[in-house]
């Protein structure tokens, strides 16, 4: 489920859509080209709103762009974001998601934790599904099961789990093995649609699939998918909640060019830009508006096992070299922010200051390094005893953002007496770099990108723990993997965030994974409209219920 | 006849075999592991979901029995279910392969119209400027890529003028004509040099014939001559080409319904082979080489009641 230049993008190669974009530069109208930095936002401007202002007016229909088909409905066995767009309008799950990325019980309208390893849910009376039967503790529990079983996509969610039962005609009790904060976000996830029962049995194998009915709670219902064409959800008429503006919304997907072109003419009415080269083709077209919204998503630098960044000094060396400021711009059309730790600021979903002020701290990841940052650089290179002839190897794909931050790590390699290479590789095989050590054999470092489904920071810093499969580069402090677990295990906010910073601080001071920029969420929207979240959120929050005309 | 047309469905059959497994086996040797877009999220990505992943899709097995595995299935009509969307493979074929094939009828409708009607122009004026212009025209069109002349197409007509949509392939007959106009020319301009310059070329041939000669000097006018002596005994290459640009385009939509963002088979093979989908790659593939041949094969037989010669060295 990657969220930013996502492996399941149809790509119809990178080549072809730089190809595109080169050749549009050409001809205006089609789109702009945004590599010359001609029509690059600045940056650090960038202000992120995680709502937009409340609609007044009804609307008939509404035309949205995602932009690929979702690969299926049934976001248990495939969960990709363009279904998750269209799905989380129709779905609801236990707990929900708020466009400020907090967290509230939905459909369990009371959740107690009477000890650190308990969790009662008290259901939500008068909530039907979409074919009219009640939503019951039996259902709520065969989701929870079915979530569960390994073979399903949020499967690893469930591993603290000692049990699940169902303790009253309204209630589902889960106890734990050992106290799990993240489960309570997961249930905000995919981990806590509540499905009906009946209906996914009964349709087996084809559940999801085209032609099938959902079977959900949710504001809306989907009215039609036409495979290859278009999916259209309408207004539930019982739905237990508030009632919609929007009656329908119809969703059609095209990419790169066809997407910029589709909103720019007004075929579209909006979409949620994926990719920031995609926000930035768009930027100034008359009749649409852009709306930046926190995110949880990040570029990052990963180091890997082959060993050219072993070392911490020279990793902090790296990061305190690197011009984060020019990457944002020339790579991104300034659609992404410098950033110093490896989740972006829609992670912050409780103790926002904590975060921020931490944020604000970090050391070793300026915007642009300054002269002392260089000194300070090129000192801990030499204390490191850092071989300059051998070439760290820096892995990439064709695409244009990422070519252009492995060209920024060469340059700050150079600039502090060491040398990069760059290896390039196909769009089709980047993904393996994620999956394949043997893939990984080649690089020293991986230009990529990370988000977290969860909107908390310690959904990420477990990461780095000494056996987890995605600390590639070996990186071990005992200290650190105590305080993570301590952390993880820590139901209290508050406490929860103290802790998280100070694994932050660990993380970044040792530069595990080096953070080049933090991914805002990108709503693009005719300037007639107005409503729906602008922040991550958007994945798992029903934002077409709130979606409407300006004008009442 | 009845054994000539056995003997032509055993070699097709035959030719599909030899053709599924090659796709097949490309398909499986194709850079990346299909796992990786199969197990989800990056954070999912561990050893033991991968195995758990290449087992549950039978990825772990040799390729023979894979194919072995497939073939089978294909026997009982089941094309089996994709990787990717989880639904029939069939049905996802089938809700595209309209749409795909709409665009190249509607491309081969433009380019035989364009593309005869400016060869025969060229060769009824050969030498003159006409001749010329049609001559460089069409070669400049040619050598433009589809998908920069798709994407010109799109800022002029679509989106400075906003004559056309931009984008999807439209509701019912009105809108699909309205939608697919752009796709299909860009579609049908590369193949305007070659049926122009081979109707051209053809029509020089066959009016350089005695009889052409004869019907001239017995007063006939030009126009008669053209259509019945020239035009006539010209079509038979003409057609085998326009059967052959057109087979070919079946497996050529993939740029265009890309740049104009309609959901074709061509699309949807990109994405297949992208993230290593093989029940659609190969159902894909299999049904463009199925398309190519039948419409060869369609020419083959047409040849012969255009051209008595051909007949005749037939029987």
């Amino acid at each position: 489920m990657t969220h930013t230049s996502s492996s399941r993008r149809a790509a119809v190669a990178a080549g072809l859509v730089a190809a595109t974009i080169a050749a549009a530069a050409g001809c205006s109208g089609a789109t702009r080209n945004t590599a010359g930095g001609s029509a690059t936002a600045d940056a650090a401007k960038l202000t992120l709103h995680p709502t937009t202002t409340a609609a007044k007016g009804e609307l008939a229909n509404a035309d949205w762009l995602l932009e690929d088909e979702p690969d299926s409905l049934d976001l248990d066995t495939q969960g990709t974001s363009a279904g998750r767009v269209v799905l989380t309008n129709v779905c609801e799950r236990l707990y929900q998601l708020q466009p400020d990325m907090s967290t509230k019980p939905l459909l369990a309208e009371k959740a107690e934790t009477p000890d650190d390893k308990t969790l009662v849910l008290t259901l939500r009376s008068g909530v039907t599904f979409h074919d009219g039967t009640p939503m019951t503790a039996d259902d709520v529990l065969w989701s929870l099961k079915r979530h569960a079983d390994p073979d399903m996509e949020q499967g690893d969610e469930f591993g603290n789990i000692a049990a699940m039962k169902k303790t009253g005609a309204r209630q589902v009790t889960i106890t734990f093995k050992a106290p799990d904060a993240m489960f309570f976000k997961a249930l905000a996830g995919d981990a806590g649609i509540v499905w009906n029962k009946e209906q996914v049995e009964k349709a087996g194998k084809d559940f999801g699939t085209p032609g099938q009915p959902d079977a959900c709670t949710g504001p809306y219902e989907l009215s039609s998918w036409k495979s290859g064409d278009s999916i259209t959800i309408r207004r539930y008429d019982s739905y237990w909640g508030k009632k919609p503006l929007t009656k329908q919304v119809t969703f059609r997907w095209a990419a790169d060019s066809a997407l910029v072109n589709a909103l720019t003419t007004g075929a579209a009415d909006g979409a949620y830009a994926e990719s920031p080269n995609t926000a930035a083709a768009l930027q100034g077209k008359k009749g649409i508006e852009q709306h930046y919204g926190p995110s949880t998503a990040s570029l990052v630098l990963i180091p890997t096992e082959r060993g050219g960044l072993k070392d911490a000094k020279v990793r902090r060396a790296l990061s305190l070299a690197l011009d984060r400021k020019g990457i944002a711009a020339s790579g991104y059309g300034g659609m992404v922010q410098p950033w110093g730790t490896p989740v972006g600021s829609g992670a912050w979903g409780y103790e926002k200051p904590v975060f921020e002020a931490a944020q604000k701290a970090v050391d070793y990841a300026p915007a642009s390094p300054s002269a002392d940052d260089l000194a300070t650089a090129k000192q801990l290179v030499k204390d490191s005893g850092a071989d300059a002839a051998t070439p760290i190897v820096i892995g990439t794909d064709a695409s244009q953002g990422r070519t252009v931050i492995a060209n920024a790590v060469r340059a700050a390699l150079q600039r502090i007496g060491l040398t990069g290479q760059i290896k390039t590789v196909p769009t089709s095989q980047f993904e393996q770099f994620y999956s394949d050590p043997q893939a990984r054999a080649d690089i020293d470092v991986l230009a990529g990108d990370w988000y977290i489904s969860k909107a908390d920071p310690m959904g990420f810093y477990d990461n780095a723990l000494s056996d987890s499969s995605n600390n590639w580069v070996g990186f071990k402090d005992a200290a650190y993997d105590t305080e993570v677990k301590k952390a993880l295990a820590t139901l209290d906010d508050a406490q929860r965030a103290k802790l998280a910073v100070d694994v932050q601080k660990k993380f970044t001071d040792a530069a595990v994974w080096i953070s080049v920029a933090q991914v805002p969420s990108v709503l693009v929207l005719n300037t007639k409209l107005t409503g729906p979240p602008a922040s991550m959120a958007y994945l798992y929050y029903p934002w077409a219920a709130e979606l409407g005309a300006k004008k009442g | 006849m009845l054994a000539r047309i056995s003997r032509r469905l055993a070699g097709l059959l035959a030719t599909l075999v030899a053709a599924s497994f090659v796709i097949f086996a490309a398909v499986y040797a194709a850079p990346g592991d299909p796992a990786v877009f199969l197990a989800g999220g990056r954070d999912k990505l561990t050893p033991e979901k991968l195995d758990l992943v290449r087992a549950q899709y039978h990825l772990d097995e040799p390729l023979v029995v894979q194919y072995g595995r497939w073939l089978g299935d294909c026997l009982h009509f089941d094309l089996g279910r994709s990787f990717k969307y989880g639904d029939q493979v069939a049905d996802l074929v089938a809700a595209r392969f309209p749409t795909t094939l709409a665009l190249v009828a509607y491309a081969t409708l433009l380019f035989v119209v364009l593309g005869v009607g400016a060869g025969i122009l060229a060769a009824v004026r050969r030498g003159t400027w006409i001749d010329s212009a049609v001559v460089g025209g069409t070669t400049l069109a040619a050598s433009v890529p589809s998908f920069v002349s798709a994407i010109a197409l799109v800022a002029l007509f679509g989106v400075q003028l906003g004559w056309f949509p931009v984008s999807g392939s439209g509701e019912g007959f009105a809108g699909g004509l309205h939608h697919l106009t752009l796709p299909a020319l860009s579609l049908a301009l590369g193949a305007l040099a070659l049926i122009s310059r081979v109707t051209r070329q053809s029509m020089v041939d066959a009016g350089a014939a005695d009889h052409v000669e004869a019907a001239r000097a017995s007063g006939i006018p030009e126009r008669e001559i053209v259509l019945r002596h020239i035009l006539r005994n010209a079509l038979g290459p003409i057609v085998t080409m326009c059967g052959l640009v057109m087979a070919g385009m079946l497996a050529g939509t993939v740029v265009v319904e890309t740049a104009f963002g309609i959901s074709g088979v061509g699309s949807l093979l990109v994405g297949a082979i992208n993230t290593h989908d093989f029940p659609v790659a190969q159902a894909v593939l299999l049904l463009m080489v199925t398309g190519y041949i039948v419409v060869t094969t369609l020419v083959d037989l047409v040849h012969p009641l255009l051209d008595p010669r051909v007949k005749e060295a037939a029987a």
